[in-house]
């Protein structure tokens, strides 16, 4: 240990591609002795996610066999309710990365989703009749639109939405807590106004001559847009199952991403962020370029959530893409429980279900009722239409009993179930100081500096009060 | 990089010329305003290489104010500030440009704050980790696809940080929370967590406050350590005159925003007006 200690750390050499491609191997190889081990520590858990993960995969081939009668007697969510879980997943992992890592309210997330949705239409539709682009689809060569494959179309909705992202996010984010939710939530509403209003439009910019030009549908929306298909297989929502096997194909890669970057140096400056920005800022983290990418990044996500809805439901339209949308994830991560990637998706895959399955399920039974009794009143309620209400009261008990989610982080777990972090020990610092002139008043002794600055302090042990007094609220170092 | 005169010895008066190569950080003329209240008036102020100085005052000097200047958190009102060559504030007329704090941590400035602003529910490494943020390369890809690069400076940035623990004492519980973790360890984290960034120069505000007599000593010595074994230049905030004057090789007294005295401890403690500022005009007389 010497002076070593201090020069960072440097990289020389990496080995490139090979060791990269070997790397990867060696992790996929890695997996059944990884496993096993899993199983020898904690048999009963291992077994259980085992049997879970076998469920969630097979069930699209168990519903099909599934006889109806029993979909009556039990609320089980059928193929389309099961894409859209999987589409808002991918929109919860998304928003967790922007608020959960970054700490970021984003109130207007359905923007980027709208964004990803209208990509997908612009791309893979006949909207654009005067050309006709075929390019690795399953549309005959010489039809009229723009159709390009889907994998291509999930990049470029990712790319748009990140671009996006980081325009709204390069001037608003200087802005902090209220005042980001505040413009974000603008621009939620902004984005799909605008998709319904350009639709005739004259415009004359140079060489750019637009008449009466209708660029994004209107109120109609585009219509239709081709199913996603992949090495010839069609995904859209009137082929069964198959959508559901893509879904998941994009959940778990949409899980891998976030993990990584969580886990990397991206994802503890955003912690850092979150926890202290003055300081991580002090600390060398460019907050301004982080929290942008945090941003950007977060949209990416909802980019490709909207580009996989458009197309598996072949139509998109304005409407869709409403302030309630942005809500409805933001109570997807919240019931989830905000910063775990696994409570998220609990969370969207919960709140779908309700609002999908379980009150439709409960609306037909309701009619079942009515019919069996007379009671035509019983039939007249539709459970559906209470769904925000619903939702609201689950969120008023929530925080109430668990306010940290299903499945939380252990920093909210922590945050919610112990008095905040005394970090407040001495008090002038950076924060007291900012813009508050009176602080720093040189006529005025500061509260808590030793004015007797020649007297020795005496030998009270301070600092192991302070200790104690800590340990006894957070003796609990790891919760769950 | 120890400067002549400045040596293992014990402090020795630094009133000579010092050549220019050898001033790490040298302020001229540095103010701030906060509206009418000028907390930070004119100050020139130089940091030899390899030196320990210490920044005192009473209560509302400035001494903060003026860390924070040199660390880029607030822009002065006026004044230049460079850094081993670098320039942190420029004034051009009435424009003054001041790096970021991200920028100037780049350079080479560790810092440890009055109060403790550890992240508070990350983990002893992670605070470390993030410390060494700024001089890690792998982008935000290379941690999506999991390159080598990103691999490779993750685990080279991790055995750091566990060695950077052990050089502060902590590295019994890299894991635990730093808000779980004992005031005395929380302080000595936020100093492990300002050597992450690779310093030159580690600014310490009042890095004993709330710490007991023996905690005290063993900081002193620490930061002496920080010195001889790291070749670390450090300025310390610090209001235990003990601490001060056991190890600074040089003394600043600032005091309303100004330059009331300078020089070797044993010059400042001496100094009649600095017994005035700190105990009064009749201590003063006595004296």
């Amino acid at each position: 240990m010497s002076s070593s200690l201090i020069n960072p750390v440097h990289v020389e050499s990496t080995g490139g591609l090979s060791v990269w491609v070997r790397g990867i191997g060696a992790t996929i190889t890695g997996w059944p002795a990884a496993y096993r081990a899993a199983l020898a520590k904690n048999r009963r858990r291992t077994i259980l996610l085992t049997v879970l993960v076998a469920t969630v995969l097979l069930y699209p081939l168990i519903y099909t066999a599934i006889p109806s009668g029993l979909t009556r007697i039990l609320p089980l969510p059928s193929s389309p309710v099961i894409v859209f879980m999987l589409i808002f997943a991918i929109m919860a992992i998304g928003l967790n990365v922007v608020i959960g890592f970054a700490g970021l309210l984003d109130l207007g997330y359905v923007a980027f989703y709208a964004l990803g949705a209208y990509t997908a239409a612009f791309l893979a539709s006949p909207h654009w009749g005067g050309v006709s682009v075929v390019l690795f689809s399953n549309v005959p060569a010489g039809f009229p639109g723009i159709h390009l494959p889907f994998m291509f179309i999930i990049l470029v909705a990712a790319a748009v939405a990140a671009l996006f992202g980081a325009l709204l996010g390069a001037p608003t984010l200087r802005l902090r807590g209220d005042y980001l939710a505040i413009v974000t939530l603008g621009f939620g509403e902004i984005v799909p106004i605008f998709f319904k209003n350009l639709v005739n439009v004259n415009f004359s910019f140079g060489p750019i001559q637009l008449v009466n030009a209708n660029l994004t549908g209107g109120p109609l929306g585009i219509n239709p847009i081709d199913a996603p298909g992949l090495f010839g297989i069609k995904f859209g929502v009137i082929n069964g199952f198959a959508p559901v096997y893509l879904g998941m194909g994009l959940v778990l890669i949409a899980i891998v991403i976030a993990r990584n970057l969580e886990r990397s140096r991206m994802g503890r400056a955003w912690m850092a962020i979150r926890e202290d920005e003055i300081a991580a800022e002090m600390m060398g983290v460019n907050t301004v370029r982080t929290k942008l990418l945090a941003f950007a990044l977060g949209a990416a996500f909802a980019g490709v959530a909207g580009a996989l809805q458009a197309s598996y439901q072949g139509a998109t339209t304005s409407d869709f893409f409403m302030f309630s949308t942005s809500i409805l994830v933001v109570i997807m991560i919240i019931l989830g429980g905000i910063g775990n990637i696994w409570g998220v998706i609990v969370g969207a895959v919960f709140v779908q279900y309700v609002d999908k399955t379980l009150l439709s399920w409960a609306g037909q039974r309701m009619a079942d009722i009515g019919n069996a009794t007379g009671l035509e009143q019983f039939g007249d309620i539709n459970p559906s239409s209470f769904s925000f209400l619903l939702l609201g009261i689950a969120l008023v008990v929530m925080m109430r009993f668990r306010p940290e989610g299903f499945i939380p982080s252990r920093q909210r777990a922590a945050e919610m179930h112990v008095a905040p972090p005394g970090q407040a020990i001495g008090s002038i610092g950076l924060i007291e100081e900012e813009g508050l002139v009176p602080e720093l008043d040189p006529t005025e002794p500061g509260g808590d500096e030793d004015p007797e600055i020649a007297e020795v302090p005496g030998e009270e042990p301070v600092g192991e009060t302070i200790a104690e007094s800590r340990g006894e609220v957070t003796d609990e170092e790891q919760p769950r | 990089m120890t400067v002549a005169g400045t040596t293992a010895q014990g402090p020795t008066p630094l009133t000579g010329h010092v050549p220019d190569d050898q001033i790490l950080v040298r302020a001229r003329q540095v103010t701030k305003r906060f509206g009418g209240l000028v907390a930070v008036n004119a100050v020139d102020f130089d940091i030899p290489r390899g030196s320990i100085v210490s920044l005192i005052g009473p209560n509302g000097a400035g001494k903060t104010t003026f860390f924070n200047m040199i660390t880029g958190a607030y822009v002065p009102t006026s004044g230049e500030i460079s850094f081993d060559g670098h320039a942190i504030v420029t004034t051009k007329g009435s424009k003054v440009r001041s790096l970021k704090p991200h920028q100037v941590t780049a350079l080479g400035i560790g810092r440890t704050f009055q109060n403790i602003r550890l992240f508070s529910t990350m983990s002893a490494l992670d605070n470390v980790l993030v410390g060494q943020h700024v001089h890690l390369r792998s982008r935000w890809w290379d941690a999506v696809l999991r390159t080598p690069r990103n691999s490779l400076e993750e685990e080279a940035s991790v055995a750091r940080a566990h060695e950077l623990l052990a050089f502060v004492g902590l590295d019994e519980r890299p894991h635990a929370w730093a808000r779980n973790l004992p005031y005395g360890d929380q302080r000595r984290l936020e100093i492990a967590r300002a050597l992450a960034t690779s310093p030159k120069l580690l600014l310490l505000d009042e890095p004993t406050a709330g710490m007991n007599a023996s905690e005290t000593r063993d900081l002193t010595d620490f930061i002496r350590r920080l010195r001889s074994e790291l070749g670390l230049t450090v300025l310390l905030i610090e209001h235990d005159m003990r601490v001060v004057m056991g190890i600074s090789d040089r003394v600043t007294v600032l005091d309303y925003g100004e330059v009331l005295a300078e020089g070797s401890p044993a010059e400042v403690r001496a100094n009649p007006r600095v017994i005035e500022a700190y105990l009064g005009r009749g201590a003063a007389e006595e004296a």
